[in-house]
């Protein structure tokens, strides 16, 4: 097989590869910009305080917006191997190389750890016990679960359990590049099933731990999935992006074609539903309800400006993209696809400054365009990762058995 | 008649039947696309391909159009949408407003649930009975079964059939057309010839099921649209009529005829004691019953009145009943619990849970369902009393006690929620508020009076 493929398109373009210190130096760049830029929020007394505090929240929210979008690569190649599904063999590849960044991404999370251990209480309220004034936080803390020892040893076990299973499919994947044995694919799919179980509880806890625990009073059970679904639809818009992009470099040409464009632009807009239909699910509840523990995270969200921001997920985060998205010729449409997955990862930007932001307090425009200049340069940090897993690597998994079927793949005419 | 139906037939019977089109019969899917991709150039329209598994590819082979489908399915929705919209708008916000756990009438976020899933039907149901329609479903019969070979579409064969109502269709070039490719065999498809008409037992059978459907709701509509003095049918006759004794029936089991029994002799029924306890009354029973007759048939009246207001026409209260209709019972004025910070911090905190809604967190009747429905103006409201006024400051502490286990004019008994030890509190915590309003300057210690130099702002929430 190999001999009847070009093997320079599978590799990552020549300018690509120069580009990785470019990339992480300008997001690191950015981030300290967005970082000075928080200087200009102020407290009601001038002090740095509330700058120190929207900083905090600003990093946590960009970190989580490029986070999640590795977890969904992370799930997406999991749910390949226990549906045994031919048809994404070749974009796996790219899926699995994001799935790889976590150990760096880990790298990214150990500020807030820092923080922790500095005795800050931005962005999680409840370090410094002495400053908490609600019970039900209180009563979370001396259960010992919310402290900072406990919370850094949870951190650990999730990554250690993502990073162990990213590269306990990301190793066989390589290796068969290597003998093409199907054994490789089996031993896969056999694990693929144990690991989704690990995967969607670690998930949900990071989400409980990481960005609910900002609002300890309150809590919500469908967070993680909320986070998740927010999650899987960035990463469907982050392989097309990045799938799109090296096409347009002369890549990959003979291996995704505008069938794996459509079925991940099907993907995307069904995530878009569900993050509706859970963050619609948890809301309605809390609206019912109507107990002020319960309603007091939307009222934060609800106000100071917020608001702006929570009513305007609803056509941006759902009505529009949804209706975009909803037609095959849109996703079978290169320009299409490409606008509506930019649309899809920054409306996630927004979704995630929607879940952290509000708690740092109203907010102001140059704080707010630091933060944006933040998420741009987490972005690029994520993405210079992503060029550093991928430089040696052929960016399609040429001996898997599987990829005959995905390279021969139609969807059926409607 | 049936002559002349025999004579049709048999004279129908001769004529050859007619044929369908042409079919052609290919070993594998890569012949059929190719064939069908020629067919297509040729300008057919009126084709179909028989697989015995779906071929990738074959509709474009066969040049089949896009199917509208989707944009019906989405006009469905979108009607699935707007019905469910206005449904709920129209019953909740226009013909029926019925409050529902306080929430505003007509759109709310509760009506996206409904909304979603008659969007979901309406799309659902249209997909399939679409799909249906747009494929000419259901099709019992097809020219092509008449071909023996046919039957290995299912197995091993491929088969691509030109019908011969095509706009095009002309016998001998599509013959040649077919021929030209690579197929199995070529052969020209027969009408097929067996009896069209549905058997007759069949229609009757049909019929007769239809008919036997309409009786439930024939009778619903009759039973619906006349009277009957016949007793009621009892579907379920022995759940309507259990083998047991209700309170009030009579009964041939005891002598006394009564199937409800009175009290052994010598026990206790649960909660009794608590019927003779100053602590659960707020007033001593045994001094009930040394008052005059009248009182004690007050006692009982006031107890169920709370249900039936009627019974006040009947059971006349005595004139001994100040300030709307209080009773004069011999109310404890000592409280039987001690007023210590313990007591006092739970009566505050039930106090806040349960009372300050109406009379306020200083007890003034002034909390916010008071305010809202003083706002209301409505005429059915009656407010709720101050707690400092003079009356209630006299009242003695069973007194209020009472008040808060049984209820007072519009208030309902909290007998039910407040635990009576909690009750007692409240008391005590009702009376520290009373006194807070008619202090003086020895009820503060000694050592804190010189920090009542200046007012301090108020204590309320």
């Amino acid at each position: 097989m190999s001999s009847k493929y070009d093997l320079e398109t599978i590799e990552l373009p020549a300018v690509w590869r120069s580009l990785k210190p470019i990339f992480f130096a300008a997001g690191l760049i950015l981030l300290a910009g967005g970082a000075f830029l928080s200087l200009f929020a102020r407290g009601a007394d001038g002090s740095t305080d509330a700058a120190f505090r929207f900083f905090m929240h600003s990093y946590l929210a960009n970190f989580m917006f490029v986070m999640t979008i590795a977890l969904g690569a992370l799930f997406f190649i999991l749910i390949q191997f226990v549906s045994r599904a031919g048809w994404s063999t070749s974009i796996r590849r790219i899926a699995e190389l994001i799935m790889t960044t976590i150990p760096f991404l880990a790298l990214m999370f150990l500020p807030i750890i820092a923080i922790l251990f500095a005795n800050y209480n931005a962005p999680y309220e409840w370090n410094v016990p002495a400053e908490v004034h609600s019970s039900v936080i209180k009563a979370k803390i001396d259960v010992g679960y919310l402290t900072k020892e406990w919370f850094s040893i949870r951190a650990t076990v999730y990554f250690a359990l993502w990073i162990f299973m990213a590269f306990y499919f990301f190793g066989h994947s390589r290796k068969q590049d290597e003998t093409g044995d199907v054994e490789h694919s089996l031993a896969r799919q056999k694990w693929a099933g144990p690991c989704i179980m690990l995967f969607s509880l670690s998930v949900s806890f990071a989400a409980f731990d990481w960005v609910m625990s900002i609002d300890a009073d309150w809590f919500s059970t469908i967070f993680g999935v909320y986070v998740f679904a927010a999650g899987m639809m960035a990463f469907f818009a982050t392989t097309i992006l990045i799938s799109m992009a090296l096409q347009n470099a002369g890549k990959l040409r003979a291996f995704v074609s505008v069938e794996h464009f459509h079925d991940m632009g099907k993907f995307m807009f069904g995530f878009i539903m569900f993050w509706s239909y859970i963050a619609f699910s948890q809301l309605l509840l809390y609206w019912y309800g109507n107990i002020p523990e319960e309603t007091y995270w939307y009222q934060v969200r609800l106000n100071d400006g917020w608001q702006y921001l929570a009513y305007g997920l609803i056509p941006l985060h759902f009505a529009i993209p949804f209706l975009g998205t909803l037609s095959r010729h849109v996703r079978r449409n290169r320009f299409g696809l490409t606008f509506w997955a930019c649309w899809a990862l920054a409306v996630h930007w927004l979704d995630m400054t929607f879940l952290v932001m509000p708690n740092a307090g109203a907010p102001s425009f140059m704080p707010i365009f630091g933060h944006l200049l933040g998420g741009i340069g987490m972005l690029m940090v994520f993405l210079s990762f992503f060029l550093v897993r991928a430089s040696n690597v052929p960016l399609v998994p040429m001996k898997d058995p599987r990829l005959p079927e995905a390279l021969t793949y139609a969807n059926p005419l409607l | 008649m049936n002559n002349s139906e025999h004579k049709l037939k048999s004279n129908k019977e001769p004529r050859p039947p007619k044929a369908c089109g042409w079919m052609a019969e290919f070993e594998n899917e890569h012949d059929l696309l190719h064939a069908a991709e020629k067919v297509r150039d040729a300008g057919y329209t009126k084709t179909d391909a028989f697989t015995p598994f779906p071929v990738h590819g074959i509709d474009h082979a066969l040049g089949i159009k896009p199917t509208i489908l989707p944009f019906i399915v989405l006009c469905a929705g979108l009607t699935g949408l707007c019905t469910a919209l206005l449904m709920q708008w129209w019953m909740n916000g226009v013909d029926y407003k019925y409050i529902i756990s306080g929430k505003p009438f007509g759109i709310t976020p509760a009506s996206i649930p409904v909304s979603f899933e008659l969007t979901i039907l309406f799309s659902a149901f249209t997909s399939v009975l679409g799909m249906l329609a747009l494929n000419g479903l259901p099709k019992f019969s097809n020219p092509v079964f008449t071909s023996a070979k046919f039957d290995r579409a299912t197995n091993d064969r491929f088969f691509l059939y030109v019908d011969a109502t095509d706009k095009y269709y002309n016998r001998e070039s599509v013959r040649e057309l077919l021929s030209s490719v690579d197929a199995n065999s070529l052969d020209e498809v027969m009408e097929d010839s067996t009896p069209s008409e549905m058997p007759r037992a069949i229609l009757l059978g049909a019929l007769l099921l239809v008919l036997a459907g309409l009786i439930p709701s024939a009778i619903v509509l009759n039973m619906r649209s006349s009277f009957s003095d016949l007793p009621r049918w009892h579907v379920f006759f022995d759940m309507d009529f259990q083998p047991k004794k209700k309170p009030q029936q009579t009964t041939t089991i005891f002598k006394d005829g009564r199937s409800m029994r009175p009290q052994v002799p010598g026990t206790i029924s649960r909660g009794q004691l608590e019927q003779q306890d100053p602590f659960y009354l707020g007033y001593d029973p045994m001094k009930v019953t040394s008052l005059d007759t009248d009182k004690q048939i007050y006692v009982s009246a006031v107890d169920s009145t709370a249900a039936s207001p009627s019974l006040d026409a009947t059971v006349q209260p005595p004139a001994a009943s100040p300030a709307g209709g209080a009773p004069n019972l011999p109310f404890l004025d000592k409280l039987p619990i001690e007023a210590n910070e313990e007591n006092i911090k739970l009566g505050k905190t039930k106090y806040e849970i349960y009372c300050s809604a109406c009379h306020g967190y200083a007890g003034f009747g002034d909390g916010l369902v008071a305010k809202r429905a003083a706002s209301l103006a409505q005429d059915t409201w009656a407010p709720p009393s101050s707690l400092h006024l003079d009356r209630v400051q006299k009242q003695p502490v069973g007194q209020i006690f009472h008040t808060i286990s049984k209820g007072q004019g519009k208030m309902a008994s909290y007998a039910s929620s407040i635990t009576p030890q909690e009750r007692w509190s409240i008391v005590l915590y009702v009376k520290a508020l009373q006194r807070s309003r008619n202090a003086n300057i020895d009820d503060v210690p000694v050592e804190q009076r010189g920090s009542l130099t200046e007012p301090t702002p108020s204590q309320t929430k």
